[in-house]
């Protein structure tokens, strides 16, 4: 019967028992009239007509349990039963709803990421809708030209709008604090219909060349900066040292369009100036920091504006050309198409990171959770057993199969819908603590707010879940002949081997599944201490890095070469200094700076091999770096402005650029895409270090003196190695740099700290696989020694009559270890095929270890054999110490 | 108990509401009862506490359709009347009645 008649008989439940009694008392009338008319006396005719009738309630029973009204009556009833039932085993109901709730709430913790990160549209109104430009290849980055060129020309998007990720800092002088911000353009907030919460938002007429210096602030900086105070609109904010208006506070459920940021501050882009002043950035058809976005045209799909905007592109790029590019470079620009792709859920860094990393993890966890169902269903076995006299009780009196079944899996689902409330609770924590294992700065920000997805996925789990472990214990549970089960009298039915040959298929699925998830953790753990054991040409310990902004103080270009040079020469004779330099990047830190370079003699095969990345450092950069030098000399004072142009090479730059290890003397001459390229000799070659990234292939780098390409920058990094605690530093840098000038802005870090920042997603996938690995062979043990333990329980007597009939105690303990090894044995074969077939997917994770490595599946593999045995050992020793005579008494 | 050879083969109810309605659309539960008795001959007796329930359980299999109407006694009844899938099942049920009884018959006969 379909649900709706279902639920309509539950509507009609009042009418329905009437309709049959006028049915029946229409009969009995017509019963008692004929009888009458035969000769009766009415009051006989009434009695003979109910008496042939039989009993009224009876047909009245079988057509009410027709309607399916007793259905959901009896679904009622079920659930009353298996909420008492618990309740009786409150044991029981803890460590089933604990550990599925823990199992469950893992996986909506990670879902939960995974939807804020992925899946959960942007708070604006018709996210849908929202399309973000981009370039035909898939890039997405503009300059400003470039976007300006694009607001006037295009016409298939009614609303676009521009935006780039800024960094502010707070302070006026003195250590750095940062906020994130956006730059928008002047239809960021109309066209998204992001509204305001406190004064106004930005709009067009904010946004012209020349514009003064307003700014809105997100809900949360508000509290924070202005302790919620209405006073606080049209209050004054400084960004970088530049005062600024603050005409609005921003709807709190938006947090900007970088999602996984939480973005503080709104500033128009043509604010840029007033920010940087002197800064050409606005103009600068090279400087790529924006990002488009818009609504298509009414009418017009994505597609379609996409393909309009790409007739579209050669005017659009053939009016922003930038006219410092050579030739080629131009011509190649001039090529650049336009394209749409729909971005509903904004643009995020962080979700290029992670997508697929949270994917990882949510099959990781949606297996552990397989494997704690496991251990339940063990335990409703267990329970089932122990039932047998009740289930057998039921179906002599009547009771279907099916309909026993269902009451078992009512209780099951039940269990199952506890631990979801208990899963959510959990996951609200572990999300929030697993944002902050992601979180390398400050700024990081999620919803993490439950909705219906989340809320959905839990519930999908949590039914599935109950069904997974409930369904086979319900089924053998019932499966029971009754009279066998009544004349054990209330003890455990006979049939334990049935029982066994479950648990047994349920400890080998938990074992095969724990080595999978033990050899996934053993691969990420490996890729790990592999990234942190490789030598990245350069120690990372014991060196501070002082990043040093001057460009508050409004110094002249000498002025801030003096500047710079006199810090250097002092943070040299600070106490516990052992060398320092200066460098414009700081390795692995995610800045780069690369150019074409050509050799006399060298014939790159492709453009990719033609490309040198650059340092700019003073001298001293490898002593305090500690990166080898092989041969020829650091810079040093001859390296003036005017004298010959030197630079230090790295050995993969002379083996691949100049054929010879040690190519002292020669020259390089740099090929920029735009200016005059010039040539650098050869004075020094020093061993290779990594550039962007750990686990990169090693690139060639140049060196190039500080002292020939000018200390006039109002930004540099300082580097300072210590033999102590490089953070022991801080506080007589600071005042050091604060003597200099107040106005000096300035940063801390260690390279360590920003080695270990980017190796954040590899530690992150090593610790949580490593611990969920540990996990699952905890409750693969647990489920191993359950199973175990019931096994010996029930062949007590056996055991007895062997130990009695003079069997040697190590035989016992070898009978019952030689079952574990068995079911162990079986385990790990199957979950090698399994790991074999799905390592595969971490191959993007890996770093310097195979998916099939077979020292890490030969490693698990004796885990997953020690556990078993470890398992085994109580069950096994219990066994051999059986009385025989205590258990033939028991018989 | 001289009852038990009237009582109706267990099945067979359901062949003979269908058969009975086929012949005479629209009959309320009271006239079923007493057409088959009367048609066979007192040989067969509905067993009236049973009869209602498989009316029911029939018009929710579709056989039947039914609606209240008013009897010449001016009393409420329902009526019931066969449906095309009522038809269907009437054949099919005939059908079975058939081949057991054929059956049956050339066991006692032949046995």
């Amino acid at each position: 019967m379909p649900w709706y008649d279902r639920l309509l008989g539950l509507l009609r439940r009042g009418r329905l028992p009437s309709e049959i009694e006028r049915e029946i008392s229409f009969h009995l009338a017509e019963r008692t009239d004929d009888l009458v008319a035969q000769g009766m006396s009415r009051r006989d005719a009434m009695l003979e007509a109910r008496r042939r009738f039989g009993s009224p309630s009876f047909p009245r029973q079988r057509t009410y349990r027709t309607s399916g009204v007793v259905w959901l009556e009896s679904v009622l009833a079920d659930l009353r039963y298996a909420t008492r039932s618990l309740r009786r085993s409150p044991g029981f109901a803890t460590v089933a709803i604990v550990s599925l709730g823990l199992g469950i709430g893992a996986n909506t913790a990670i879902f939960s990421l995974y939807n804020a990160l992925v899946l959960r549209a942007l708070p604006v109104s018709n996210p849908q809708e929202l399309v973000q430009v981009t370039f035909g290849d898939g890039r997405t980055n503009l300059t400003n030209p470039l976007w300006e060129e694009l607001r006037e020309q295009q016409d298939v998007l009614t609303g676009v709008f521009a935006f780039g990720r800024a960094s502010f800092n707070l302070t006026d002088g003195g250590e750095v604090r940062y906020a994130s911000g956006h730059w928008v353009s002047g239809g960021f907030f109309p066209v998204l219909g992001v509204r305001p919460m406190l004064g106004r938002l930005l709009v067009n007429s904010d946004d012209y060349r020349g514009c003064p210096a307003v700014a809105v602030v997100s809900y949360g900086f508000w509290q924070r900066e202005f302790g919620g105070a209405a006073e606080g609109v049209g209050g004054s904010l400084l960004l970088n040292g530049s005062p600024f208006t603050v005409v609005g506070v921003v709807d709190p459920a938006f947090s900007g369009l970088d999602v996984g940021t939480a973005t503080d501050v709104y500033a128009p882009i043509c604010t840029w100036p007033i920010v940087y002043p002197g800064s050409d950035r606005l103009d600068n058809r090279s400087a790529w920091f924006l990002k488009a976005m818009g609504r298509p045209a009414r009418g017009l799909s994505a597609d379609q504006a996409g393909a309009r905007l790409a007739t579209l592109s050669s005017g659009i790029f053939g009016a922003t050309v930038p006219q410092d590019w050579n030739a080629e470079g131009q011509a190649r620009y001039r090529e650049y198409t336009l394209a749409v792709r729909a971005a509903p859920n904004g643009v995020s860094q962080l979700r290029e990171q992670y997508r697929t990393a949270l994917l990882v993890l949510l099959a990781v966890v949606g297996i552990v959770l397989l494997i704690a169902c496991g251990n339940v269903a063990n335990l409703l076995l267990a329970r089932a057993t122990r039932r047998q006299h009740e289930v057998a009780i039921r179906r002599a009196i009547g009771s279907g199969r099916g309909r026993l079944v269902r009451l078992l899996v009512t209780e099951s689902l039940l269990l199952s819908l506890v631990s979801a409330i208990v899963a959510i609770g959990f996951a609200r924590w572990a999300s929030a603590f697993l944002v902050r294992m992601l979180s390398t700065g400050g700024d990081m920000w999620l919803n993490l707010n439950l909705d219906a997805k989340v809320l959905g996925f839990t519930m999908a789990v949590a039914t599935l879940t109950g069904l997974l472990f409930g369904l086979a214990p319900a089924w053998r549970a019932t499966g029971v002949a009754p009279q066998a089960a009544l004349r054990t009298a209330g003890r455990e039915a006979a049939d334990r081997r049935g029982r066994f040959a479950i648990g047994k298929v349920l400890v080998i699925g938990q074992v095969a599944m724990s080595l999978s998830l033990v050899v996934g953790a053993g691969l990420l753990i490996g890729t790990l201490t592999r990234l942190h054991a490789l030598d990245p040409g350069f120690n990372r310990d014991g060196v501070l890095i002082v990043s040093v902004n001057t460009r508050n103080v409004g110094y002249s270009r000498e002025e801030s070469r003096l500047t710079n040079l006199g810090l250097l020469a002092r943070l040299r004779a600070l106490g516990g200094v052992r060398s320092a330099s200066a460098a414009v990047i700081i390795p692995i830190s995610g800045s780069s700076w690369n150019n074409d370079v050509e050799v006399d003699g060298y014939q790159p095969t492709d453009r990719q091999d033609a490309l040198v990345w650059f340092n700019t450092m003073s001298d001293g950069y490898f002593t305090t770096l500690q990166t080898p030098l092989l041969a020829g000399r650091d810079f040093d004072s001859r390296d003036a402005p005017g004298s010959v142009q030197v630079a230090v090479i790295n050995e993969t730059m002379a083996r691949r650029f100049f054929a010879e290890p040690r190519p002292l003397g020669r020259l390089f001459r740099v090929v920029p895409i735009s200016g005059e390229g010039e040539t650098y000799e050869v004075i020094g070659v020093v061993t290779d270090t990594k550039y962007g990234s750990i686990g990169e292939a090693t690139l060639p780098i140049a060196y190039f003196p500080l002292s020939q390409t000018g200390f006039e920058g109002s930004s540099l990094q300082f580097l300072i190695r210590t033999d102590g605690a490089p953070t022991a530093l801080i506080p007589a840098v600071a005042s050091l740099i604060g003597e200099v000038h107040p106005r000096i802005s300035v940063r801390f870090s260690t390279l360590e700290d920003v080695v270990a920042a980017s190796l954040t997603r590899p530690r992150v996938l090593a610790v949580l696989s490593g611990f969920f690995g540990g996990v699952a062979l905890l409750l693969a043990t647990i489920g191993l020694y359950g199973t175990l333990s019931y096994r010996v329980t029930s062949r007590r007597n056996e055991i007895g009559v062997r130990l009695a009939l003079g069997a040697a105690r190590t035989r016992v303990l070898g009978m019952v270890l030689g079952e574990v090894g068995r079911l162990a044995l079986a385990g790990i074969a199957i979950g090698v095929i399994g790991a074999l077939a799905s390592t595969r997917l971490l191959s993007t994770f890996l770093f310097g270890v195979k998916a099939t490595d077979p020292l890490t599946l030969a490693l698990s593999a004796t885990v997953l054999a020690v556990v078993a045995v470890v398992a085994g050992a109580l069950p096994a020793w219990r066994a051999a110490r059986l009385d025989p005579v205590e258990t033939l008494r028991g018989e | 108990m001289a009852r038990q050879k009237n009582d109706i083969l267990q099945g067979t109810l359901a062949l003979l509401v269908l058969r009975t309605l086929e012949a005479r659309p629209r009959l309320h539960g009271y006239a079923l009862t007493s057409h088959i008795q009367r048609v066979s001959d007192d040989l067969l007796r509905v067993e009236e506490g049973s009869l209602y329930p498989a009316l029911h359980r029939m018009e929710q299999e579709g056989w039947l359709r039914s609606e209240w109407g008013i009897t010449e006694k001016n009393r409420e009844a329902r009526f019931y009347s066969l449906t095309a899938a009522g038809k269907k099942q009437l054949r099919e049920e005939r059908e079975s009645w058939k081949r057991l009884t054929k059956g049956v018959d050339r066991v006692l006969r032949h046995a």
